[in-house]
């Protein structure tokens, strides 16, 4: 059993989250129940595959994929916002989530396989460490959905700016419902990334400074830097709708920009 | 089956005399009693605002029921001359009248196709053929059956898509930008009775409160009253709109009342979420540019209507698959009835031949008692069902098949003579 899951490789989750969102595509333009069905089976397995995927590498291989490392951070960050498509899908079955989770989903995957693999074992080696990574991962994981949110927004903007017909195309949640879902997902993503820099910054002093100016620690300080922008403009400027969602479309890119920049603490030991 | 359908819709009656043949409250269940007790038939009636249609039906009897004593008993019941309704009326037997009863649940003889209170209506009507016992084995199958129609045809095409009143499409819209409406303010502006029912639909989202200004204060009061509303003086329409999110504008007033460089300024002091205006005034009351999609969604009756004819050209394009779903449930009702009609006599085919079968092989097997192994018998056996099931094949077949009228009886007394089979 064991080396059957060890086949599991990350073409087999990509291929079946390709799968589910062609599934969903389709379904747009011929509408059939059975289509969703099989696109949310399709969506299961490939969860299911990831999960067995990260937790034979993270745990079982040999050569272990670290959290840490850009690669381990791309594909845990699209397992969760895979598992938050597959619920979102089952509780609001009439939104077309798929069709907005599922492309990040694969362009997290596709990016974690074109960056090259971590070179050694690296492995988080203190308290410090772990709770920068997680709490970066969770930020990374609001900054996401606001991303998610903030494309639905524009689109159904779009929809309402010409005046297309309701109830009719991509099936969106209303425009309040979508704002709604970014502000929350910037508010859970603030306090994180806070607490992630700063165990960052915790983590750097008791290794030394080496790198002050790495990509990483600059981006990672621009999408806080973003952050506190947009949260004044939300809240003191009463900055809403289209521009919120730009901006946190904007932080999403230096996310990304976070995500695939390599790590200099990995290497190093922690209080 | 001799089933037969006699009614009058909006495409044959006019509403004055339409009215004059509707069966409602206590007359429905009056007729259905009248009916089968004067015809010794199954009965059940459609009766909405746009028909009213008596279907009758008699399963064993060989003479159908004549339409012209249904006519006689729809202008006697209901104490009107037969001479102006029976140019209105029309008759369908057996097949047409299945296919119409499929076309009705199926919302596809509806003044608005589509429409989805028709199914629910098809189903009061069999609901009370049933509370009358007037429904029999003919009519619970064709209403049970016409229901699955209903359902397929609104499930597997777009037919029941969008909303097709102007007023409904204005709450979609609403309902696009927000979600939750008890923290809300519907904003009327005027007075207009345009704006009646859409206010009527807005009302039944429940909104935190419902302000209401008019030139006229006591206009206001008026319509406030009449909603559950507030009135407030007409000085006080911006700062109404800087609190409004819904607002709904209906006043006869000549020029727009609200400019672009009016609204901007309101857009300024608001920090609440998009509004959206209803703007169902005729000339307009708000300048479109303010439409923005974002900040303010601006809606006028003209774009109320191209949704609603847009909606109404869609449906009309899934007008054919919806025949061809019709079409499918004609054919599968009348084979399911015919089976069920021919039912005893394949009982009784399958019946005799089994018999047949059974005395060939205990006449074999007694003549070659003590040659043949249990495999050489088991082998036989099934040889003899095989060859059975390819004779009974055809005949049941054909039955199942069987084509009505003017053939219907001599396939049928053919075979039950050829099999001395009995009715």
């Amino acid at each position: 059993m064991q080396s059957f899951f060890e086949k599991i490789s990350i073409l087999c989750f990509a291929a079946s989250y390709g799968v589910a969102f062609a599934l969903e595509l389709w379904h747009l333009f011929r509408p059939r129940p059975i289509l969703r069905i099989l696109a949310l089976v399709f969506g299961g397995a490939g969860l299911f595959a990831h999960v067995v995927f990260l937790i034979v590498q993270c745990l079982i291989a040999e050569k272990r994929l670290p959290l840490g490392s850009p690669t381990g951070s791309l594909l845990f960050l699209a397992l969760i916002l895979a598992v938050f498509y597959f619920s979102e899908a089952i509780h609001h079955a009439r939104i077309a989530w798929a069709l907005f989770v599922l492309p990040l989903v694969l362009g997290l995957i596709g990016l974690a396989v074109v960056l090259p693999a971590p070179s050694e074992a690296e492995t988080w080696r203190s308290f410090w460490s772990v709770a920068h990574g997680i709490l970066l991962l969770l930020a990374a994981v609001g900054v996401s959905i606001g991303f998610i949110a903030s494309v639905m927004y524009l689109v159904q903007m779009r929809r309402l700016r010409h005046k297309l017909p309701p109830n009719q195309g991509v099936p969106l949640l209303s425009l309040e419902r979508l704002e709604q879902m970014n502000r929350r997902a910037i508010l859970l993503a603030f306090p994180l990334l806070t607490a992630g820099l700063l165990a960052g910054v915790v983590l750097e002093i008791y290794n030394g400074i080496e790198d002050w100016l790495s990509l990483r620690i600059l981006s990672v300080v621009c999408l806080w830097l973003v952050f506190a922008i947009l949260l004044y403009l939300r809240y003191f400027v009463h900055v809403r709708g289209r521009q919120l969602a730009l901006w946190t479309m904007f932080a999403f890119a230096i996310l990304v920009v976070a995500l695939v920049s390599p790590h200099s603490f990995m290497q190093g030991g922690g209080p | 089956m001799n089933l037969l359908l006699v009614g009058a819709s909006h495409k044959t009656m006019p509403i004055e005399l339409r009215e004059k043949l509707a069966f409602d409250g206590p007359k429905l269940p009056a007729a259905l009693n009248e009916l089968t007790a004067r015809y010794g038939c199954e009965a059940a009636i459609v009766s909405t605002c746009n028909r009213a249609e008596i279907y009758i039906a008699r399963a064993g009897a060989t003479v159908a029921p004549d339409a012209e004593l249904i006519a006689e008993f729809l202008a006697q019941f209901h104490a009107v001359p037969l001479e102006p309704i029976r140019a209105a009326l029309y008759s369908k037997g057996n097949e047409d009248a299945v296919r119409h009863l499929f076309r009705v649940a199926g919302s596809l003889d509806s003044l608005i196709v589509g429409e989805g209170q028709i199914a629910g209506q098809v189903k009061k009507a069999y609901e009370s053929a049933q509370a009358a016992g007037s429904a029999g084995a003919i009519l619970h199958s064709l209403f049970q059956q016409a229901l699955n129609v209903a359902k397929r045809v609104r499930t597997q095409t777009g037919i029941s898509k969008g909303h097709v009143s102007v007023s409904s499409v204005a709450v979609d819209y609403v309902r696009e930008v927000h979600a939750q409406f008890d923290d809300k303010t519907v904003l009327v502006i005027g007075a207009g009775k345009m704006g009646a029912l859409t206010l009527k639909h807005l009302r039944s989202l429940n909104p935190q409160r419902i302000l209401v200004t008019n030139r006229s204060p006591e206009k206001a009061q008026d319509v406030a009253r009449g909603c559950d509303g507030v009135a407030i003086p007409w000085e006080q329409l911006d700062d109404a709109l800087v609190e409004a999110d819904i607002v709904l504008s209906t006043t006869g007033a000549p020029e727009p009342i609200m400019t672009r460089r009016r609204f901007d300024g309101i857009l300024a002091r608001r920090s609440r979420g998009t509004m959206v205006i209803l703007d169902i005034a005729v000339p307009r009351d708000f300048d479109p540019r303010i439409h923005d999609g974002d900040r303010a969604c601006l809606f006028n009756v003209d774009d109320l209507k191209r949704i609603q004819e847009q909606t109404l050209k869609e449906r009309r394009e899934h007008i054919r698959p919806a025949e061809a779903i019709i079409e499918q449930e004609v054919k599968r009702f009348q084979n399911e009835w015919r089976r069920r009609k021919h039912g005893p006599i394949i009982a009784q085919l399958t019946q005799y031949g089994e018999e047949q079968r059974r005395a060939v092989a205990a006449d074999l097997f007694a003549k070659l008692n003590g040659k043949l192994s249990d495999e050489d018998r088991k082998y036989i056996e099934g040889a003899l069902k095989l060859l059975l099931n390819r004779i009974l094949h055809g005949p049941i077949s054909a039955l199942a098949e069987e084509t009505p009228e003017p053939s219907k009886h001599t396939l049928l007394e053919a075979m039950m003579k050829l099999f001395r089979l009995e009715r």
